[in-house]
């Protein structure tokens, strides 16, 4: 498949999530009209229309906030921003993203961005840490192929319109609960009919928004193997994900609350249409399945042991 | 009349699989230009750098004439380079120019500390990373492109239209990266 076709293909599945979402959200509008009154359901759609369309133009921000990501000044970590350039040039970005640091241990990275003219990547102190320059320019590869293939525009979509619908659907299912018998109306059919609609209707939308996730992230690691023509350095750096998160856990238990927050935090952060790097992170099997698939198409073998490195993090003078 | 329309839906539907063609291909020859105008970029922007290296080094070496012939004779070869493999040939020759050029200048333990020296060199490896990139890219899509042109059933209309087969950045494809071996001095 053709890096065009990949990207008109993602722009399709955009096109049909946006489809989805609307008639879920449709529907949820639906049934509170059925349930309370008509107006009531119109005021609910044109709420959650507005609150999507303000999502969406303010998502750069919001994204940069949730994850505590730091703009980087004109004269620093320039090694960094070099790699980022020399990265979406082979990538064939017309623009290269900017770089923004999150001061966090865990080694992570995430793109965001609705278009690859405003995107950026974060990237984590932990994951400068911990990566070799050749395996951080894979990591830095995969999320720009995140941003070449439009994935984070179909992800930030798919995020806005999930949380918007959860929104609407808890505000009606409490009104529902708690709105007393007197605002009601319909009978007893439309009533259970209206509370498990409101209750599924997140579900959905997290289902359809995990569907469109989970092969991403393959299509992120073939991308940068490609980009870089090294498929081995990608499957070097997933498995020092793989390795670091266990060495981590068990290392410091003293500062335990630190290490439960972490991840929590990242899964936050992917669920609000983050393309987090690790995204698998405490789960080990998918982590594992993206490195065989990496070794399959590069026909080669990862070594039991990692190759002895040196961080990126000393060539920036961070350590 | 049956047959009059059968071929007149045969011919319309030829020519909309053609004109799909012709689009494919020339979004592919576009992908390569503009490859290709990533890597005149870094090429340029790399024979800017070296008039003012070569200057900076002869205030200390003045009479390593030899090298520096060499450099500027190669950076006036590459920037004459007209097709992808020329330059790459000539970006190779260079680059072996510039690996004797930083060799001699490892004599001369001033240089090597002379602030503007080290800014110049490193922006040298910086585009010399960046060509490599830009390479990558660029064979790339050219590969791309002349796969396109050359596979069934495309083959038959794009000689025709005009589409010729592009070359590679350098002959040997996408090899290992030619490295300019600086050893900063430490």
């Amino acid at each position: 498949m053709t890096l065009q076709q990949q990207i008109r293909r993602n722009r399709l599945r955009s096109g049909i999530v946006v489809v989805g979402f609307v008639l879920l959200l449709g529907i949820v509008a639906g049934l509170i009209g059925a349930v309370f009154d008509l107006s009531l359901g119109v005021v609910a759609l044109l709420g959650a229309g507005l609150y999507a369309i303000f999502s969406i133009i303010s998502s750069r921000r919001i994204v940069a906030r949730m994850t505590g990501a730091q703009e980087l000044g004109p004269d620093q970590l320039r090694p960094l921003r070099r790699l980022v350039e020399n990265v979406s040039i082979a990538a064939g970005l017309p623009v290269t993203p900017e770089v923004r640091i999150v001061d966090d241990p865990a080694p992570n990275a995430f793109a965001a961005g609705l278009r690859p003219q405003t995107s950026y990547l974060g990237v984590t102190t932990g994951l400068l840490r911990v990566m070799p320059k050749r395996e951080l320019e894979a990591v830095l590869g995969h999320e720009i192929t995140h941003v070449r293939n439009r994935d984070t525009y179909l992800m930030t979509m798919a995020t806005i319109f999930a949380g918007v619908i959860a929104l609407v659907a808890d505000i009606g299912f409490r009104m529902l609960l708690y709105g007393g018998g007197r605002s009601r109306k319909g009978g007893a059919i439309v009533i259970v009919l209206a509370v498990v609609g409101l209750l599924l209707a997140p579900y959905a939308a997290l289902l359809l928004k995990l569907s469109l996730s989970r092969r991403r992230e393959f299509l992120a690691d073939a991308g940068s193997a490609e980009i870089l023509n090294d498929p081995e350095a990608m499957a070097l750096a997933l498995r020092r994900l793989e390795l670091d998160t266990t060495t981590v856990a068990y290392a410091d238990a003293s500062v335990a609350h630190l290490w439960v927050e972490s991840p929590t935090s990242r899964v936050e952060s992917e669920r609000r249409g983050v393309l987090a790097l690790s995204s698998l992170f405490d789960t080990h099997p998918p982590l594992v399945q993206r490195i065989a698939a990496l070794e399959e198409s590069g026909g080669f073998r990862l070594p039991e042991q990692l190759p002895p490195h040196e961080p990126f993090a000393v060539e920036l003078g961070l350590l | 009349m049956l047959w009059l329309w059968i071929a007149l839906g045969v011919v319309a539907i030829l020519l909309v699989l053609v004109g799909i063609g012709y689009n494919r291909l020339v979004r592919m020859r576009n992908e390569a230009a503009t490859g290709w105008a990533n890597i005149d970029v870094q090429l340029e922007r790399r024979g800017d750098l070296i008039p003012n290296l070569v200057e900076t080094v002869k205030g200390y070496a003045a009479h390593e004439r030899g090298v520096f012939d060499e450099v500027t004779r190669a950076r006036t070869a590459l920037q004459q380079a007209s097709t992808p493999a020329a330059a790459g040939e000539a970006n190779d020759v260079l680059t072996a120019a510039l690996g004797r050029l930083f060799a001699v200048a490892e004599a001369y333990p001033e240089l090597r500390a002379s602030e503007n020296f080290f800014r110049l060199q490193d922006e040298l490896t910086d585009t010399e990373d960046k060509i490599s990139a830009a390479r990558r890219y660029y064979n790339s899509t050219v590969m791309h492109y002349n796969t396109g042109i050359q596979s069934l059933p495309w083959m038959l209309v794009a000689r025709p239209l005009g589409f010729r087969e592009k070359e590679f950045f350098s002959a040997e494809g996408d090899t290992a990266t030619p490295q300019v071996s600086f050893t900063p001095a430490t």
